[in-house]
């Protein structure tokens, strides 16, 4: 670095308040746990089965698309 | 990295929760420590922490128990932390009202007026959150290079050069906003 970027990257770190502090205060595991625990979302088949049968209709059937749009 | 970890990490990948405790306790301060320094907000670099283990637990099956561990969770924990920053507001990257709240976060150095610092942030701002992150690492943090080159997946030489050509857009922007280096 030259002398101008050294003095850009003092105008940075003082605009910054210097280095962050890197320390954790407190135990995250107790939170991990939380979330490890929470019941997965789980989609219902009937809403693959849904999904499924639009997807078969768009590829069956391209010109329902812009009807499709329409209705979104 | 310890022969129990290298036993944990055979465990982890198993799914054994007792052996994911053990390595998220031996790992979080250093996940944390490390995407503190990329975004610079305490609060998000918490739960940013958090979304790193809940990815690295999800893939478990996946990861290699003879790697480094280390390693992989910083990397997890750099994409996160570059998302965080392309989603960011661009207009106060170095510093948001959460992170102004929180005792945690550097002050400002007061010798600069608030003008010049709102200038340096805003044209901070406008980087592309790669070459922020970088910048941030390199001469905010004064993180090593081959650190940052291992996080980052990329060379020393492709760190320099986002340093580089953040100097230079930060240079041109400053100038833009009147102030010169």
């Amino acid at each position: 670095m030259n002398e101008q970027d050294e003095a850009l990257k003092e105008l940075l770190k003082r605009a910054a308040g210097g280095p962050a502090d890197r320390e954790l205060r407190r135990d995250l595991w107790p939170e991990m746990l939380r979330r490890l625990e929470r019941p997965p979302v789980r989609v219902p088949w009937w809403d693959w089965a849904v999904a499924a049968a639009l997807l078969l209709c768009l590829v069956l059937f391209p010109e329902i698309i812009p009807a499709v749009l329409y209705q979104l | 990295m310890t022969g129990t970890v290298d036993a944990e990490l055979e465990q982890f990948t198993r799914g054994d929760i007792q052996a994911f405790e053990t390595l998220f306790r031996e790992y979080q301060g250093e996940v944390y420590g490390w995407i503190v320094r990329i975004v610079r907000d305490p609060g998000a670099a918490e739960d940013l922490t958090l979304e790193t283990f809940w990815r690295i637990y999800r893939a478990r099956a996946r990861f290699d128990p003879r790697r480094p561990f280390g390693a992989w969770a910083h990397r997890i924990a750099t994409n996160l932390a570059l998302e965080h920053l392309s989603r960011r507001p661009a207009e106060n990257p170095l510093d948001d009202g959460v992170a102004l709240r929180a005792a945690a976060t550097p002050t400002p150095d007061p010798a600069i007026g608030a003008d010049v610092r709102a200038k340096v942030v805003a044209a901070f701002g406008e980087l592309p959150s790669t070459l922020r992150a970088a910048a941030t690492l390199a001469m905010i943090e004064e993180t090593p290079y081959a650190e940052i080159a291992d996080a980052l997946g990329i060379s020393i030489n492709g760190v320099k050069s986002r340093v580089f050509r953040a100097v230079r857009l930060l240079r041109r922007s400053l100038e833009k906003r009147g102030v010169r280096r």
